[in-house]
């Protein structure tokens, strides 16, 4: 089962990258795309400069946030657990809405680098509440806290600001709209953490045994949670930065992942990486083809494909 | 990971390999130059097919009896106003003006695009692939600002004399509804949604239209806002003389209110000040046409009263 689920998982990403770039507003057939990357052709901002660019972004960003879900899962030792568990991307919208309610006619460009602050201020703030040594349940809890409040903080300010709660709703539900090469190349440096990541997976299997049990497998516990916790806040915050919060992916893909795969980091990583990218290519090729011309934000999107699922998944293991 | 390094790989050659101007100059006589909220925008063809992202953009095209073949309506015909989808041929949809289609906009093969400042400013770039863009204000727009944008419109699609002729006549029948209008009274525009109701204050754009009618905005307290978000009891202490109101639902939250005690210490309830009128013409349209119509709902509004 395990190792068939992968080359199956690959077959449907590969399927679903070549119907990303087909279908929307306007379908095209394959050979058309083939010949939307020529220079001058008919299709070419369809093809190249608006569908490829969004389709690999949309891959990206969906591997990068399944990736940092398993790896908080991992290190919290709970399923439940995810990114926004730890405030992270609460913490951009904050920033984000900050900065659209207050300096409207500033330049939207600065939208990334404004949430990727805050995502990392809202991390700095959890590490220094929690201390290195602190529980995970304390970790989780502070932070589930600081989310909420970061929550509340959203709230009021859009409504003491009404007029910005427009733009501030959009980039708060996540969307890949409008995104394209310039995204995908202020995502590509936080690429790095993937292997980061990947090269993690051992010693966090022994994590999975439990503390007392992986110090006397000479893991350094402590080290390991913070490292595995810094790489997840990386990813989360360059994702958010760059598509805004996208909902229930970070939770849902891991949790998925490991009813395929099981629990071995070595599989279980690349495997949810491929299962996020699967899940938001999916949810955003529905929010482009569903209504067309109206585009929906993919973030709601896969909160309808990924609660409802979630739930029956739970309901089915009990 | 040999994956991940080939997408590395080829998204930084593509990136490199972007080269920008998106359309040349030749010499062909027409050269039409402006100034939009991006710096100088110059056109040297009269363009044909035109899309437009705000519904502010429709109504100055159709003002000068040009029609776009693509606009942000919100796939609602309904959202342009009735005597402007009159004036123009059909046009096809391309999607929320918060979030427009921008491959729906591609297959269009536009040569012109126009779009708000407000809005799009964060596919500029992707807009300027598609076609020159004309980027302007619109949503946060003041009617002063707005019969300037219409201004710069009228110029870049070649119809600079057209357009200052429509503006001037514009003026003219602002100027004929004004007369018509008692002047100096305070009229406040609002509109009412299911749960909450927006006030348009002097900044907003029906601000501007009535005080270009020579009639008085209600002082509306903080001015920071072109929309004030407003409870029952805000709303009586601004206490306006008229009270103008688009109901985006029905019922909206203004029928609730008027089962209260309190409505009926408004002046403008007291007096049968209250008026509906079309949400869309009042709020969303903004333009000349919209705001031309927008006078004569007043002089209806105030006809009515004598």
């Amino acid at each position: 089962m395990a190792t068939r689920s992968l080359p199956i998982l690959l077959l449907i990403l590969l399927g679903l990258l070549v119907a990303n770039l087909m279908f929307g507003a306007v379908s095209l057939p394959f050979k058309h795309i083939i010949e939307g990357f020529q220079v001058g052709n008919a299709n070419y901002f369809t093809i190249h400069e608006y569908r490829f660019p969004r389709t690999i972004l949309a891959m990206l960003v969906g591997a990068m946030m399944a990736l940092a879900g398993a790896l908080v899962q991992g290190v919290i030792r709970n399923p439940l657990a995810s990114p926004d568990v730890l405030g992270v991307s609460h913490g951009a919208g904050l920033a984000a809405v900050f900065y659209m309610t207050f300096f409207p006619s500033a330049d939207i460009s600065w939208l990334p680098a404004v949430a990727l602050i805050g995502s990392l201020i809202a991390a700095l703030m959890l590490w220094w509440l929690c201390g290195q040594h602190s529980s995970t349940i304390k970790l989780a809890i502070t932070g589930v806290a600081l989310a909420a409040l970061y929550a509340s903080c959203i709230d009021f300010l859009m409504l003491v600001k009404p007029l910005e709660i427009n733009n501030a709703l959009l980039w708060l539900t996540g969307s890949l709209w409008g995104r394209g090469w310039n995204q995908l190349a202020m995502l590509l440096p936080w690429l790095l953490l993937i292997p980061c990541a990947l090269w993690l997976a051992k010693p966090l299997n022994l994590i999975y045994l439990g503390d007392d049990s992986a110090i006397s497998l000479g893991v350094k516990a402590s080290t390991l949670r913070l490292v595995s916790l810094a790489i997840a806040v990386g990813l989360t915050a360059s994702c958010v930065a760059i598509c805004g919060p996208i909902g229930f992916l970070g939770l849902v893909a891991p949790h998925l992942t490991r009813k395929l795969v099981g629990g071995r980091h070595q599989l279980l990583l690349p495997s949810t990486m491929l299962v996020g990218a699967i899940l938001l290519l999916l949810a955003d090729l529905a929010a482009r083809t569903i209504d067309p011309p109206i585009e929906l934000p993919a973030g709601i999107m896969t909160a309808i494909i990924g609660a409802p699922y979630f739930l029956w998944l739970l309901f089915r293991t009990k | 990971m040999k994956r991940f390094f080939a997408i590395t790989l080829s998204t930084l050659i593509l990136c490199l390999s972007f080269s920008a101007p998106a359309f040349s100059s030749t010499q062909n006589g027409i050269h039409n130059s402006v100034e939009d909220s991006k710096g100088t925008f110059s056109l040297d063809y009269t363009p044909k097919r035109i899309v437009v992202l705000e519904l502010s953009f429709v109504d100055a095209l159709a003002a000068v009896g040009v029609s776009p073949v693509g606009i942000a309506d919100d796939k609602d015909p309904e959202r342009i106003l009735k005597e402007i989808r009159d004036e123009i041929e059909d046009w096809t949809s391309v999607g929320t003006r918060s979030q427009p289609s921008l491959e729906t906009i591609a297959s269009l093969k536009p040569d012109l695009i126009i779009a708000d400042i407000s809005r799009h400013e964060g596919v500029y770039a992707d807009l300027q692939k598609i076609a020159p863009t004309l980027i302007l204000p619109s949503r946060r727009a003041t009617y002063e600002e707005n019969l300037h944008a219409t201004a710069i419109i009228g110029k870049a699609i070649g119809k600079d004399k057209e357009m200052q002729a429509r503006l001037k006549l514009h003026a003219q029948r602002m100027a004929d509804f004004a007369k018509q209008l008692p002047e100096g009274k305070e009229v406040q525009f609002g509109v009412a949604r299911d749960d909450a109701l927006f006030l348009h204050t002097a900044d907003s754009y029906a601000g501007g239209v009535i005080r270009a009618l020579g009639l008085k905005n209600a002082n509306t307290g903080r001015s920071d806002d072109a929309y004030r978000q407003t409870s029952l009891e805000q709303f009586l202490a601004v206490n306006p003389d008229y009270f103008i109101v688009g109901h985006y639902v029905t019922p909206s939250i203004i029928d609730k209110w008027k089962n209260e005690p309190l409505w009926s210490v408004l002046k403008a309830a007291k007096n049968k000040h209250i008026y509906s009128v079309n949400p869309n013409t009042w709020s969303r349209c903004r333009g000349i046409i919209s705001a031309e119509t927008m006078g004569q709902d007043l002089i209806r509004v105030f006809s009515a009263n004598q």
